[in-house]
């Protein structure tokens, strides 16, 4: 009893410490799943009293050596496999995930005949075995082996029974571990081929290039090659290997491919799935001369997705391995979220061009628009210099003396014929804006002088209305630097249409110098501007709306090219009114104005 | 004696409206409808003022400013180049072809009487 007693407590100890030991390990290399395997093993061995210890993961349909300590052989630690069958006890306490111990397994011919096969040709007889359980799934098994006929007893299975909980911890950490980078690969080279596409809108081949590289990359494989269809065939799109590629071979992989000729991609034009060719050598897919050519690039599996934009296949990736063998669900997932990007990237592109394009055929047309308008106002000037020629002519008395009727009908005709080539030089000027031709005649001028042009030029107008005209021009302004003519164009425009929109009161004209620019505002007793139209009035054809200004008529244009103008002078106008309380619009030039290339108005 | 004015412009209404002008200002016209024309007619009549037009079939007005000023008998006599060009650089184009003056369409009839007077010396 006594005995029983001490050696329970040497066997608690023991467990204890093998237990923390292999925690440590666990805790300090989570990532090396052999060595903690390893020492799982060993304390297994050696705290079981067996002679050896074996762990078992399991692979799909096998079941992999991942450990072994002790004599007894087994195979290569990491390749040697099991099938995964009940004919070897093993491979049954994995199915039934349940402990089972067989006191002479070289005995059991009927129950694990192979498993008897096994244990005869090693030289072993007692087996236990407990299985490796996650989430209610048997993910391995850890079994130990005696060379004589030698039950474990119900303390040793419990101990294994601990092994094998921290064997679970040790693979289940290894896994998480490996996933985890995994996903953070996959993140970070989606990431990549994502910053590609951003960065190269317009050029398609960075994108392709970066996806076959990182699908070869990260499905650890011997060459990705990516192909776009173009009518029946497949044309070589872009390519990595990890490999070095003779030039012979280079020629021929950038060959357009028949769709039609080749099994595989009108296997994947036709399904739109994935393609997976486990073995190249066997695969009855695989022609014979695309089995030479694998045998020349030395791989033997390999991986294709489809492209697909809407329902159409319009392209294929795909990576090659040197050994035989499938491709893991997530390692497909993974190469056709690649071809999406390719596919997204592609569209990118081409929506890129038909932009670009599109914007290149407006442009064109405007420039049209804009020499046909300027071709048309040179055509219409030519007539209306004959019409004012001609009236002037007979109303300066060229063709005999006039009634005064006729000399009053007369300078209707040359009034309003003014009108109209004025309207024509608005619209040129427009045109001469828009196809970037308007630019300043640079010279001196006097300020006052320009006021002063305006002012006589308006003053039978402001006459006509009963508005009283005035300038208040400083004294002594400097000499200024601009086109003169366009300047008093501005200053006409601003003064017509405050004597067009007021109807009793003034008009005023003032001009001053500060600080290197002039100023000039022409302020009038008018109805005022609403607040909102205030920005909107030097917009092109802006006119506002309403019945007022309908019946004052009007092109709408004045204030747009005078606002080019005065910003061509590098000068800037505005306009502040109160409604009902007139309005002022307001210009600052510099003084000494450089020609600046005026914004298109477009 | 009577001045004579070549007149180099290929719009008869144009035309017509300077030969009433000069004529009924006291003034011989030579008329002449294209570039060429306008060299030949100048070396023919010998005029004392030539108006040359700028847009003009066979030879352009810059050209035919050129040819006329080249001759050695016509390089004194004053052009007064006519455009209705008025973009930037088309007055230096037509002073750069040899012009001694330059306005645009459309003028003023009267105005351009003035010029014509201030250059053939007599009172405006």
């Amino acid at each position: 009893m006594v005995e029983e007693l001490r050696r329970d407590l040497a066997e608690a100890r023991d467990q204890q410490a093998a237990t923390s030991d292999i925690l440590r390990v666990i805790s300090s290399s989570p990532t090396d799943l052999q060595r903690v395997v390893a020492e799982v093993a060993e304390s297994a061995a050696r705290l079981c009293d067996a002679y050896d210890a074996v762990i078992w993961q399991a692979d799909a349909d096998v079941l992999r050596l991942v450990a072994h300590h002790g004599p007894i052989e087994v195979g290569p630690v990491g390749q040697f496999t099991l099938r995964l069958v009940r004919e070897f006890l093993i491979g049954r306490i994995a199915l039934e995930r349940r402990t089972i111990q067989v006191a002479d397994l070289q005995t059991e011919i009927d129950e694990y005949p192979e498993g008897r096969d096994h244990a005869r040709r090693f030289g072993y007889h007692t087996q236990l075995g407990v299985p490796l359980i996650r989430a209610g799934e048997a993910i391995g098994v850890i079994a130990v082996r005696r060379t004589e006929v030698r039950p474990f007893t119900e303390r040793q299975v419990e101990l294994l029974r601990t092994f094998a909980d921290q064997a679970v911890i040790a693979i289940e950490n290894a896994r998480l571990f490996d996933e985890t980078r995994e996903a953070l690969e996959r993140q970070t080279a989606t990431a990549e081929v994502l910053k590609v596409i951003a960065s190269s809108p317009a050029d398609v081949q960075p994108v392709l290039d970066a996806i076959a590289a990182a699908g070869c990359r990260l499905l650890g494989g011997h060459t990705s090659i990516l192909r776009l269809l173009d009518g029946d065939a497949m044309r070589f799109g872009a390519m990595f290997s990890s490999t070095s590629t003779s030039p012979e071979v280079a020629i021929r992989i950038r060959q357009p491919l028949m769709v039609s000729a080749d099994a595989v991609p009108s296997e994947l034009v036709a399904k739109r799935k994935p393609v997976i060719i486990v073995d190249t050598e066997t695969d009855h897919r695989i022609s014979s001369a695309n089995r030479d050519i694998a045998r020349g690039r030395g791989y033997r599996s390999f991986l294709a997705v489809p492209l697909v934009r809407g329902e159409a296949v319009f392209g294929a990736l795909n990576v090659s391995r040197r050994e035989p063998g499938t491709f893991a669900d997530k390692e497909v997932v993974l190469l056709q979220t690649f071809a999406d990007q390719a596919v997204i990237a592609i569209e990118n592109v081409r929506l890129f061009e038909e932009i670009a394009q599109k914007s290149r055929e407006l442009e064109i047309a405007s420039q049209h628009k804009s020499q046909f308008v300027a071709n048309m106002s040179h055509e219409l000037r030519t007539p209306l210099a004959a019409i004012l020629g001609y009236a002037e002519l007979m109303q300066e008395g060229f063709y005999g003396a006039l009634s005064e009727k006729s000399t009053d009908a007369l300078t209707r005709i040359r009034s309003n014929g003014k009108h109209l080539l004025g309207l024509i030089n608005t619209v040129l000027d427009i045109a001469k804006i828009e196809s970037g031709q308007f630019s300043l005649n640079l010279a001196e001028y006097a300020l006052d002088s320009v006021v002063e042009t305006v002012r006589v030029a308006t003053e039978s107008l402001a006459e006509t209305k009963k508005l009283s005209l005035k300038t208040d021009v400083a004294k002594k302004l400097p000499v200024g630097l601009g086109d003169e003519q366009r300047l008093t164009q501005v200053l006409l425009n601003l003064v017509g249409n405050a004597i067009k929109f007021t109807d009793t009161g003034e008009v005023r004209i003032t001009a001053t110098a500060m600080n290197g620019h002039f100023t000039v505002a022409v302020t009038d007793t008018g109805p005022g501007i609403p607040p909102e139209e205030l920005k909107r009035v030097f917009e092109q054809f802006h006119q506002i709306d309403n019945s007022n200004t309908k019946a004052k008529g009007g092109t709408g244009l004045g204030l747009a090219i005078a606002k080019q103008i005065v910003e061509m002078h590098g000068g800037r106008i505005w306009v502040e009114s109160t409604l009902g309380k007139g309005a002022t619009f307001q210009m600052e030039l510099p003084i000494r104005a450089e020609d600046r290339k005026g914004p298109s108005a477009s | 004696m009577t001045k004579r004015i070549l007149v180099v412009e290929d719009q008869e209404d144009l035309r017509g409206i300077l030969r009433d002008l000069l004529t009924g200002s006291g003034y011989e016209v030579a008329e002449a409808v294209d570039g060429r024309d306008g060299v030949a007619k100048a070396q023919s009549e010998r005029p004392d003022l030539i108006l040359m037009d700028i847009q003009l079939p066979v030879i352009d007005g810059y050209e035919a400013i050129r040819q006329i000023k080249a001759d050695r008998n016509l390089k004194a006599t004053p052009i007064i180049a006519v455009s209705s060009f008025a973009m930037k650089g088309d007055e230096e184009k037509a002073r750069a072809s040899g012009c001694d003056h330059y306005v645009t369409k459309p003028y003023s009839p009267l105005q351009l009487l003035r010029i014509i007077r201030g250059f053939l010396g007599e009172k405006v």
